[in-house]
């Protein structure tokens, strides 16, 4: 089956991206995830949404191994730990491809590079932990995956949003204990949530002051207290199981605190800048699949005679090729800017290349590895941060990627429900894949930010050119909190 | 000979009962695919008459007008839209055959009407059908069928017993809305079938009008109980410190909700109980539009919790969408509108 962007090299459709990225590398990655998903998902794709309706529990690992096979695990990973070193353009171009295929199957590496996006805005601290394993599994017959959740029963909206979450219901709570913190809540929605082995959690140290309080945590799902209490059956994108976590006092030590304690809500803003073109993406991929689809069926299935002749048929193309142009273009445009612009100092900062170039070896030894680890260390990424952009540029960034979010969504619900219409009840077995799409696409309008909560973040931010709050403060209010109990416990600065 | 006034407000709160009571309890199960829950339903309503309302006393029926159906499928529809299609299917099939027909059917048959293009669909020469019709809603398990040709001046209709030398049933698996009308695949091999052209409580032309207006009443009932559910649920569901219902993010689409409810079928009954053409495709189109784009908004309105199946609004949206393509997308019944 033909693509639309195959035609065109990507050079030439974002001229932006021949400046700074290798053209090349990224034009390779968007080929092997073509490849995989003519292989291995589309061929895949009715037959697990048919089995997660029955068990929506029920999960693919073959498909997982066959994904980690092809770096899809670890393309986001910063090339020190062992990855690609993608950004929001390299998970969006992939985004796109997989979900022409089958976004579901698609959500589980989009899921699990949302899990990872806190741990890189960690920087070099991060590099050999957590994100260095999931390389190394990657290369084993049990790859592992990772999940994010933000989301809580009583608040999902609010906790999108630094001025929303100061009024959220919160009900979780890390409490501070000697060498870390104890976990308790539930978190609801997460995206593989029941089959991630680590997931980076955010959670306040204060219910009281969710916003001055909310932390990043790395959860090993193994942990005593950790339990996944049910996993949703959902109406679309069903191959990625969404899940409702509970916390029981699950212990948290001091390392595992992704950035600073009380850094969470910056954070959750540059993760979300960073996550919605590919969502964007992920919409554009759905409605790109059921475009193809349907032009397919018009070329081959004797039910069509006739219909290409039909001029509603042929606005009806042109809409959607438009649409879907128009989308791709506001994913690539909200992810090069966030790469290139507002995050693209930081990540190609002299000291991270130099950093990068020390042997993992070395770097893992006591010295390099203490000081990377410490307090010191944690603030010295965010002062970088500071010194290579602005919460102005990430703040235009953040709106042009709900921009893109909210854009895609509506497009693919648009061209998947266009598509179906004009196959009809009739259509054959492009019909079931047409109805999946259009199930799929709904949900496109509904996570990383409802499309109401995006375009006013739109607005605020575009619009209103208000600056967000989303840089973690050079100078934290916890910083002795964090540093005290490691020290005592032996850990952090210390070691 | 039509029900009074008094009988059909009677009608419409049985219906509005039953939908209530029976139809949105089980409605989850039949969307499963439990074919008990299904058979319970369609049980109460052959003891109330409903599947065979446009019929009189000698054949079991209730002597509706076609208001009256139109106003019962609606209400029905809020407790299921799929049982609603199923009785309007059998309503309309039945409304077709001849009094001696009817006599020669079992008590309690359940019949479907079947539109479909000829042409494409269904190709009749010298007494003969043959084709393929595909995804018939309401047509798994029945015992009959009445053929409908669509696209005729003045639409034939054959009456078939399933059990009819040539006629194939084939479920289909793969339905995505309304599965209380169980959809079959129909093929047809030199069928011999004469036309039902006499003495008949409705003709063809009225019956493709039924079934788009029927379509639009069925499309209204899913999209008031889309409504009703998302209005409920923005009153109850706090964020940003107060019920989502105060942001005007939700109200404005609980507004456009309303506004699209101001529509109603029967309204465009005339005076003398008629349905025309022109009018119910109109409605057809405009009503199963409208509920899509409600009951799409009213998943919005429950966030994450719409797209969970056991919340039960997300089924509304697939429902809807099925009421948008069936018999025809909506695009395909301009050019008959035009005509019309
Ligand atoms: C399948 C699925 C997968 C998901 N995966 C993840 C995951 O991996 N990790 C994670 O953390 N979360 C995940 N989520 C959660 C997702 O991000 C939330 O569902 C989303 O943010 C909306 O929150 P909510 O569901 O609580 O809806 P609500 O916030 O309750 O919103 C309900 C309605 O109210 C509107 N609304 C709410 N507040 C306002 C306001 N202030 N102004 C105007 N309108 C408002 C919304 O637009 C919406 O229409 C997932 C959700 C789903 C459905």
């Amino acid at each position: 089956m033909t693509t639309l962007v195959e035609s065109q090299p990507l050079s030439e459709r974002f001229p932006r991206l021949t400046a700074r990225v290798d053209v090349r590398e990224l034009e390779r990655l968007r080929t092997r995830a073509h490849r995989f998903a003519e292989q291995h998902i589309r061929p895949r794709a009715l037959e697990i949404d048919r089995h997660t309706d029955q068990d929506p529990a029920w999960f693919d690992w073959d498909l997982v191994r066959a994904g980690a096979q092809e770096g899809l695990l670890s393309f986001l990973i910063p090339k020190p730990a062992g990855g690609a070193g993608g950004l929001a353009t390299q998970a969006a171009i992939v985004m796109e491809e997989l979900c022409a295929a089958c976004p579901g199957i698609a959500l589980i590496f989009g899921a699990h590079a949302l899990g990872i996006s806190p741990l890189l805005l960690g920087g070099p601290s991060q590099w050999d932990g957590v994100l260095a394993e999931l390389v190394a599994s990657e290369r084993t017959d049990s790859p592992l995956l990772m999940a994010c959740a933000i989301t809580e029963p009583e608040a999902g909206t609010d906790v999108e949003d630094p001025d929303l979450l100061a009024r959220a219901r919160i009900t979780s709570h890390a409490r501070r204990v000697p060498g870390g913190f104890r976990l308790s809540g539930t978190k609801r929605f997460i995206s593989n949530g029941s089959v991630a082995r680590w997931i980076t959690l955010l959670m306040p140290t204060d219910p009281r002051r969710p916003v001055e309080t909310w932390t990043c945590f790395l959860i090993d799902a193994r942990s005593e207290g950790f339990k996944v209490a049910r996993v949703e059956h959902k109406m679309g994108q069903r191959a990625c199981p969404a899940a409702e976590l509970t916390l029981d006092e699950v212990f948290v030590p001091d390392e595992r605190v992704v950035g600073r304690e009380g850094d969470g809500a910056p954070e959750t803003m540059i993760v979300l800048a960073c996550s919605r073109p590919p969502v964007g993406a992920i919409a554009t991929g759905i409605a790109r699949g059921a475009y193809e689809r349907l032009q397919a069926w018009l070329a081959e299935d004797p039910a069509a005679k006739g219909l290409l002749a039909r001029q509603h048929v042929q606005l009806a193309l042109a809409n959607m090729e438009e649409d879907i142009h128009l989308a791709r273009q506001a994913y690539m445009d909200a992810a090069t800017e966030l790469d290139h612009v507002a995050l693209g100092g930081a990540m190609s900062h002299p000291a991270v290349r130099a950093l990068g170039r020390i042997p993992a070896a070395i770097r893992r030894r006591a010295p390099v590895n203490g000081w990377l680890s410490s307090p010191r260390a944690r603030d010295a990424t965010i002062a970088l941060l500071h010194r290579t952009t602005t919460e102005q540029a990430v703040t235009r960034s953040l709106g042009l990627s709900s921009m893109a979010k909210a854009r895609g969504g509506d497009v693919a619900m648009r061209v998947t429900g266009t598509a179906l219409e004009i196959t009809g009840l009739r259509a054959g077995p492009v019909r079931a894949e047409l109805e999946k799409l259009w199930r799929d696409a709904k949900l496109t309008q509904i996570y990383e930010g409802t499309n109401q909560l995006n375009r006013l973040e739109i607005y605020r931010t575009l619009c209103q050119k208000e600056t967000i709050n989303c840089l973690p403060p050079l100078h934290n209010h916890h910083d002795g909190h964090t540093q005290q109990p490691a020290s005592a416990n032996g850990n952090g600065a210390q070691r | 000979m039509s029900a009074t006034i008094s009988e059909q407000a009677e009608i419409r709160s049985m219906a509005h009962e039953l939908a209530r009571r029976e139809l949105s309890l089980r409605t989850a199960a039949i969307d499963s695919g439990d074919q008990d829950a299904w058979a319970e339903c369609w049980q109460l309503l052959t003891e109330t008459g409903l599947d065979r309302a446009l019929l009189d006393e000698r054949h079991g029926g209730v002597g509706l007008g076609v208001a009256e159906l139109l106003t019962v499928v609606e209400e029905l529809a809020i407790g299921d839209g799929g049982i609603a299609m199923s009785v309007l299917l059998c309503n309309a099939a039945l409304a077709t055959l001849s009094d001696e027909q009817l006599a020669g059917l079992g008590e309690g048959a359940r019949w479907a009407l079947v539109p479909a293009t000829s042409g494409t669909e269904l190709a009749i020469s010298n007494g003969q059908l043959d084709g393929n019709i595909a995804c018939a809603l309401g047509c798994h398990g029945v015992d009959g069928v009445v053929l409908l040709a669509l696209d005729r001046s003045s639409p034939a209709t054959w009456a078939l017993h399933a059990n009819t030398a040539g006629l194939k049933f084939k479920r289909d698996l793969a339905q995505l809305g309304l599965r209380g009308a169980a959809a079959a695949s129909l093929e047809l091999q030199d069928v011999s079938a004469p036309s039902t052209d006499c003495d008949t409580v409705i003709d063809g032309a009225s019956a493709s009008a039924l079934l788009y207006a029927g379509t639009a009443a069925i499309a209204r009932g899913i999209a008031r109980r889309a409504h009703e559910m998302a209005f409920e649920y923005a009153q109850a569901r706090q964020q940003g410190g107060v019920a989502i219902i105060e942001h005007d993010a939700v109200s404005d689409m609980l507004t456009a909700m309303a506004v699209r409810l101001t529509c109603r079928p029967e309204m465009l009954i005339e005076a003398s109980g008629k349905l025309r053409l022109a009018q119910s495709l109109a409605a057809k189109i405009a009503a199963t539009d409208a509920a899509v784009a409600t009951t799409t908004d009213a998943v919005q309105v429950f966030g994450g919790t719409g797209y969970m199946v056991e919340t039960g609004i997300e089924k509304l949206m697939r429902d809807a969408k099925y009421c948008q393509l069936f018999p025809q997308a909506n695009w395909l019944l301009y050019r008959e509108l035009t005509k019309a």
